[in-house]
C-alpha cells in the first residue's frame, strides 16, 4: 500500500496528554498568560503614551527648555537673547515664549485643612500647550483649569470652587501640560509631588488676580530641531553661555535655566515608563525561565516514566528529533497559546490596567493604542524562543540515551558505583535523606523559583519599608523643624533680616553638583553652620585658608557615592562649572538629603562671601516675623518626605496585590514542582504502603523533605532576594536626585517567609490527597 | 533462493562482553550464523545465554565489541547513530516481553505510530482485523488484557511491513493459551508477509514451529539446525 500523507500520529497524544493532565498545565497556562499579559499590556501601554507624548512635542509646541530671570526682560533684550546677537552660536535662531508663572496656596473649598501650592500660569497659546481631559480651559477672571492627576488626588472636580492665593476660582477644566507630565515644583525634587503640588491656567484678568511674586519665566524653542541629544546638549550649552553674558549685560540675574533634556517635570515619566518596561521585560523572562524549567522538570519525569516505550519507538526507528519535538510540543504550545491569549489581553484589558495605573502617577495627555510590533515579540517570540532552549537542552540530553538504556531503565549514565553513604541516622531520617538526595534538580529548581518569587517579595516589602524607615527617619534626623532660606539678607531699608525666635540659627547654604562618582550633576546642598550649632551638632571647625577645607557628608550621600571619611571630593557650580573639592572629616548621621556641612567661616571663605554672609535660618519654632517676599524657601517635614509619600502613593496600593501574585506564582511552582516528586516517587509510595506504612508516616517520609527543603529556600531566599533587589534599588537611585537608603527589617523577611510558607500549607493539602490517592496496585504494574 | 537471500543475515565472529577486568564477563564469543531471507528463525537458550545480546546487535540497539553483522549485504558497524536509525525505521520491527504501548493512544493509533515508520505501510484496519482487535481498535491499552495489548505491539512492529522481525520473548508474559494464540499470529504474519522473524526464547517446544533454530550456551553456537518438519504454533504443547 502506497503511504497517505500520514501526519505523525504521536501527534494525537498531545492533545490527550494536556487533557490528562490539565490541571498543571492550565495552571501554568494562566499565570503565564495573565503575566504575558500585564507585560504586554503594559508594553503597549507605555509604547502608546510615550508615541502620545512623543507626537504632543508637536501638537502642543513643548518648550525646549526655560529659563528664569530676576526681572522682566524688555522687548529688545528679548529680542537680543532670541536673535543670539553678537554670539555665534549654532543654537540661534531661538524662539522666546513669555511664560510667567505664580506659586501660591492652593485650598480646595470642600476641604478646610487642606493647604497645597499651586503655580499658576496664564491660559497659554503659542507654547507647551495644555491637553483639556474633561470640561474647558477658563474664559473668566474666576475660572481655572487644574492638573487632572493634583485634581484627582484632592478630590477636586470640574465645577468645584478652590482658593488660589485666597482667591476664589471655579475649575473649569481638568488638563495635562506637556510640560508637566510629572507634577516636580522644582527641578531639583527626586520626586515629583502630585498630592501638595498642582498647576492651573487661568485667564490674563485670573493672573492678575493672585497676588504673589511673579516668577520672569521663558520658554524657548530652537529654531533648527537639534538632530540629536548630543547636539541638543551643544545647543543648551551655548543658549546658556550666550544667556549669561546677555543678562549680565542687561544687569539682571540667570535665576534657572533648565533645557529640556534635563527638566525632570517633563522627563520623568517618559524615562520612569522606559525603566518600567525594561523591569518588566526582565521579570518576565525570568519567570518564563522558571516556567520553562519546570516544563522541562515535568518532561523529564515524563520521559523517566515512558522510558520503555521511548525505547520501544527508538528501536522501530523513531529517531532522536522527532522524540524531541513530540516531547517539546506540549511546553512550546502551552507558552505560545498563553502569550496569544496574553497579547490580546494585554491589548484589551491590561492596557487600561497600565494606562489607569499610569494616570494614577503621572499628569498625561489623551493617547491612542498604537499597534506595538516589538509588544509582539517581547512577549510571544521570545517567551517561545526561551522555554524552546531551555526544553530542547534539557530533552535533548535526556534523550541522548541508546534505545537499549531506555528500554533497561538506565536512564542515569553517570550511575554511583557506591550508593551515598549516609551517618547513622534513624532509619526515617536516613529514607528522608535518600528521597532529598534522589531529587535534588528538583529542589534546586524549587529553590530556583522559591528564590525568584522572593526577589519579587523582596521588592513587594522592601519597598513600603524603605520609604517607611525613610519617613520616620528622615524626619527625626531632620536638623530643626523649620528651614528658612532667603531672598535677601537685607530688607527694602538696607538693614539685615533678623528673627525674634530665640530657637532661629543662623546659616549658609548653596548647591553645588557632583562632577566624579556614580552620577555627575547630582545636587549637592552645602550647609555653612555655626561650629556650635545647635542643630547640626558636628563640631565644625573652621580649615586654615591654605589647606583643603574640611567637611563632613550626609550618611546618605556617603551611601550613595561610596565615600569614606578621608576622601576627598570635588564639586562644582551647576552653570558656571567654578569647582571646589573639600576633604571628608567624617559622616554625619542624615538621611535626609545628599548634603555637606562646613563650618560657616570656612563657607564664607570656599564661596568669597562676606564675613558676616548668612542666607538662612535654621529654627524648632516657626519663623513668622519674616516678610514671605524675602524666603526663597521653607523646608519642612513634609518638603523631606515628599519622595517618600509620593512613591507611597504612586505604588504603595500595588504592592499587596503584588504580595498575593507572588504567593500565587509560590503556590503554583510549588505545586507543580511536587506533582513531579511525588509522580516520580508513585511506585516507591504504593510499595511502602502495601508493606503496611500508613499515609501518615508516608507523607512524613515524602512531604517533610519538601517542606524542609521549602523552608531551607525560603529563608536563604529571602536573604538572597533582599540582598538582590537592594542591588536593584541602588542602580535605580544612582539615576535619581537624592537617596533612599534601602532597608528590609527583619519583620519583613519574616512576613516573606511566611507568605511562601503559606503557599506551601496549601499546596501540602493537594500533595497529601494525592499521596492517599496512589492505589496500591501502582507498585505492580508494569514489571519488568 | 538466490546467494543473496540465502545469506541475508550473515553474523561473524561476533563478540560481546560486559564490564571490566575480574568482572569482565564474555556473553557472545564469535558467534557464526547466516539466516536466510523470509526464514523464521528461533533463538533458544537459557538465562545469560547471550540471546537477547544477539537479538539487540541484530537489531542495531546494541553494539559489538568485534566482529559484524551485515544484512543483506550492510555492515552494522559501518553504520553511524543516524544509518543506523534509519536502519530500524526502514528494515526492522521490534516485539518485546513488555508490549511498551503509548497509553493515550488508542488500539489503531498505537499500530499507526508504527505506519507511520514506513514509506509503504500496510494497511492499518486490515491489519487490526488480521490481528482479531478490529472491535477493540478504539481501546486504550489499559482497557486490554495482556495477550490484546501484545497483539498490538506485534501489529506496530509488523505494520511497516519490516524486513525482519525481531521478538524478544513475546510470550514470556503471557499465559499458555494467549502464549499459543500469540505465536500462531506471528506464524501467520510470517506467510503471509514473508518478513525473515527472529525470536528469542527460552521455551524449547517453539523450535518446532521454526525453519530455523539456533541453541545458545555461554554465548557460543551450540546447535544450528533447520527443521524439515514443522508444526504449527496451534499444535504445540509444553
Amino acid at each position: 500500500m502506497k503511504k497517505k500523507n500520514q501526519s505523525n500520529p504521536l501527534r494525537r497524544r498531545i492533545i490527550r496528554q494536556f487533557i490528562g493532565e490539565w490541571r498543571k498545565y492550565i495552571v501554568i497556562f494562566v499565570f503565564l498568560a495573565l503575566t504575558i499579559g500585564f507585560v504586554a499590556g503594559m508594553y503597549v501601554a507605555n509604547y502608546s503614551m510615550l508615541q502620545a507624548f512623543e507626537n504632543g512635542k508637536n501638537e502642543y509646541n513643548l518648550e525646549d527648555g526655560h529659563f528664569e530671570l530676576s526681572k522682566k526682560a524688555s522687548e529688545k533684550e528679548l529680542a537680543e537673547i532670541a536673535s543670539g546677537k553678537n554670539v555665534d552660536l549654532r543654537a540661534y535662531p531661538v524662539t522666546i515664549y513669555e511664560n510667567f508663572y505664580k506659586n501660591t496656596q492652593e485650598k480646595p473649598a470642600n476641604k478646610n485643612t487642606a493647604n497645597n501650592r499651586i503655580r499658576v500660569y496664564k491660559v497659554r497659546e503659542a507654547v507647551n500647550r495644555a491637553c483639556v481631559l474633561e470640561g474647558r480651559l477658563p474664559q473668566t477672571e474666576n475660572e481655572i483649569a487644574i492638573d487632572r492627576m493634583h485634581a484627582d488626588n484632592s478630590e477636586q472636580k470640574v465645577g468645584d470652587v478652590m482658593y488660589a492665593g485666597g482667591k476664589e476660582y471655579v475649575i473649569t477644566g481638568l488638563i495635562a501640560l506637556s510640560d508637566y507630565s510629572t507634577l516636580h515644583e522644582h527641578n531639583t525634587d527626586s520626586m515629583f509631588d502630585a498630592l501638595t503640588f498642582d498647576v492651573g491656567l487661568v485667564t490674563e484678568e485670573g493672573f492678575e488676580r493672585i497676588e504673589s511674586k511673579l516668577h520672569y519665566n521663558y520658554a524657548w524653542k530652537y529654531g533648527n530641531e537639534p538632530s540629536d541629544e548630543k547636539q541638543e546638549k551643544k545647543y543648551a550649552d551655548d543658549f546658556m553661555e550666550a544667556l549669561v553674558t546677555q543678562t549680565v549685560k542687561a544687569d539682571m540675574e540667570l535665576e534657572d535655566y533648565i533645557p529640556r533634556y534635563s527638566n525632570q517635570a517633563i522627563n520623568f515619566a517618559p524615562e520612569d515608563m522606559g525603566s518600567d518596561e525594561a523591569m518588566g521585560g526582565v521579570l518576565l523572562y525570568i519567570l518564563v525561565i522558571v516556567l520553562a524549567f519546570v516544563f522541562a522538570i515535568t518532561v523529564n519525569s515524563t520521559i523517566t516514566k515512558e522510558a520503555s516505550v521511548i525505547g520501544t519507538l527508538r528501536a522501530s526507528g523513531y529517531t532522536k528529533g522527532e522524540l524531541i519535538r513530540h516531547y517539546m510540543a506540549m511546553p512550546l504550545l502551552v507558552t505560545l497559546f498563553a502569550a496569544l491569549l496574553g497579547n490580546v489581553l494585554g491589548y484589551t484589558f491590561f492596557k487600561n490596567v497600565v494606562v489607569a495605573m499610569y494616570y494614577n502617577s503621572y499628569s498625561l495627555p489623551a493617547y491612542e493604542t498604537v499597534w506595538y510590533y516589538e509588544a509582539f515579540i517581547r512577549t510571544t517570540v521570545i517567551p517561545v524562543i526561551l522555554v524552546l532552549i531551555i526544553n530542547y537542552v534539557v530533552i535533548y540530553y535526556k534523550l541522548r540515551l541508546t534505545p537499549l538504556q531506555f528500554l533497561r531503565h538506565e536512564l542515569k549514565t553517570s550511575r554511583n558505583k557506591k550508593a551515598l553513604r549516609l551517618p547513622k541516622f534513624k532509619f526515617f531520617r536516613r529514607f528522608r535523606l535518600r528521597i532529598m538526595l534522589q531529587n535534588l534538580p528538583n529542589y534546586l529548581v524549587l529553590f530556583v523559583g522559591i528564590f525568584f518569587v522572593m526577589l519579587l517579595l523582596s521588592f513587594a516589602f522592601g519597598m513600603p519599608s524603605t520609604l517607611e524607615h525613610y519617613q520616620k527617619h528622615a524626619v527625626d534626623q531632620m536638623f530643626a523643624k523649620y528651614q528658612y532660606i532667603l531672598k535677601q539678607t537685607v530688607d527694602k531699608d538696607g538693614e539685615e533680616i533678623t528673627t525674634e525666635r530665640k530657637a532661629a540659627e543662623k546659616f549658609a547654604v548653596t548647591t553645588l553638583v557632583t562632577t566624579s562618582g556614580i552620577r555627575v550633576g547630582e545636587s549637592v546642598t552645602v550647609y555653612g553652620v555655626e561650629k556650635d550649632s545647635k542643630y547640626i551638632k558636628a563640631g565644625l571647625k573652621k580649615t586654615k585658608e591654605d589647606e583643603t577645607p574640611e567637611v563632613m557628608i550626609s550618611s546618605s550621600y556617603a551611601e550613595k557615592f561610596h565615600l569614606k571619611k578621608g576622601d576627598s571630593v570635588t564639586l562644582s557650580e551647576k552653570y558656571t562649572y567654578d569647582e571646589y573639592t573639600f576633604r571628608i572629616a567624617g559622616i554625619y548621621d542624615y538621611m535626609g538629603a545628599v548634603t555637606v556641612f562646613m563650618n560657616i567661616d570656612t563657607f564664607r571663605t570656599v564661596f568669597d562671601h562676606p564675613k558676616e554672609y548668612f542666607n538662612g535660618f535654621l529654627s524648632d519654632e516657626e519663623i513668622t516675623d519674616i516678610s514671605e517676599d524675602y524666603i526663597a524657601t521653607t523646608i519642612s517635614a513634609e518638603d523631606i518626605t515628599k519622595i517618600s509619600r509620593q512613591l507611597d502613593h504612586s505604588m504603595g496600593g500595588y504592592m499587596d496585590y503584588f504580595k498575593v501574585a507572588c504567593m500565587i506564582f509560590a503556590a503554583i511552582l510549588i505545586y507543580l514542582l511536587t506533582k513531579v516528586i511525588i509522580e516520580h516517587n508513585e511506585k516507591a509510595i504504593s510499595m511502602v504502603k502495601i508493606l503496611g506504612y500508613e499515609n501518615k508516616e508516608i507523607t512524613s517520609l515524602y512531604m517533610l523533605t519538601t517542606t524542609w527543603m521549602v523552608v531551607v529556600s525560603a529563608i536563604l531566599g529571602a536573604y538572597l532576594g533582599v540582598k538582590a533587589i537592594i542591588l536593584v534599588w541602588y542602580e535605580i537611585m544612582k539615576d535619581m536626585d537624592g537617596w533612599l537608603s534601602p532597608y528590609v527589617g527583619i519583620s519583613e523577611y519574616i512576613k516573606m517567609v511566611v507568605l511562601v510558607i503559606i503557599a506551601y500549607l496549601i499546596v501540602m493539602i493537594i500533595d497529601y490527597k494525592r499521596i492517599k490517592r496512589i492505589p496500591l496496585q501502582e507498585a505492580l504494574k508494569n514489571m519488568e | 533462493m538466490s546467494e543473496r537471500e540465502k545469506y541475508f543475515l550473515e553474523i561473524a565472529d561476533l563478540r560481546k562482553g560486559f564490564g571490566k577486568g575480574d568482572t569482565r564477563q564474555e556473553v557472545l564469543c564469535g558467534l557464526n550464523l547466516t539466516i536466510s531471507k523470509g526464514e523464521f528463525c528461533v533463538i533458544l537458550g537459557p538465562s545469560g545465554s547471550g540471546k537477547s545480546t544477539l537479538l539487540n546487535i541484530i537489531g542495531g540497539i546494541d553494539s559489538a565489541d568485534s566482529g559484524y553483522i551485515s544484512i543483506n549485504g550492510d555492515k552494522l558497524e559501518d553504520m553511524g547513530e543516524k544509518a543506523l536509525t534509519a536502519y530500524r525505521r526502514k528494515h526492522l520491527g521490534y516485539v518485546f516481553q513488555m508490549y511498551n504501548l503509548i497509553p493515550n493512544l488508542n488500539v489503531k493509533e498505537n499500530i499507526e505510530v508504527g505506519a507511520y515508520l514506513s514509506e509503504h505501510p500496510l494497511d492499518v484496519d486490515e491489519l487490526i482485523h488480521t490481528l482479531g482487535l478490529y472491535e477493540h481498535r478504539h481501546k486504550l491499552p489499559n482497557q486490554l488484557s495482556g495477550g490484546q495489548q501484545q497483539r498490538v505491539s506485534i501489529g506496530r512492529a509488523i505494520v511497516k511491513n519490516p524486513d525482519i522481525l525481531l521478538c524478544d520473548e513475546p510470550t514470556g508474559a503471557l499465559d499458555y493459551n494467549t502464549s499459543k494464540e500469540t505465536l500462531k499470529l506471528i506464524e501467520d504474519i510470517n506467510q503471509k508477509y514473508g518478513n525473515t522473524l527472529i525470536m528469542v526464547t527460552h521455551n524449547e517446544e517453539i523450535r518446532h514451529m521454526a525453519d530455523h533454530v539456533i541453541k545458545l550456551r555461554d554465548g557460543i553456537v551450540r546447535k544450528n539446525e533447520r527443521n524439515t518438519e514443522k508444526i504449527s504454533a496451534i499444535d504445540l504443547e509444553w
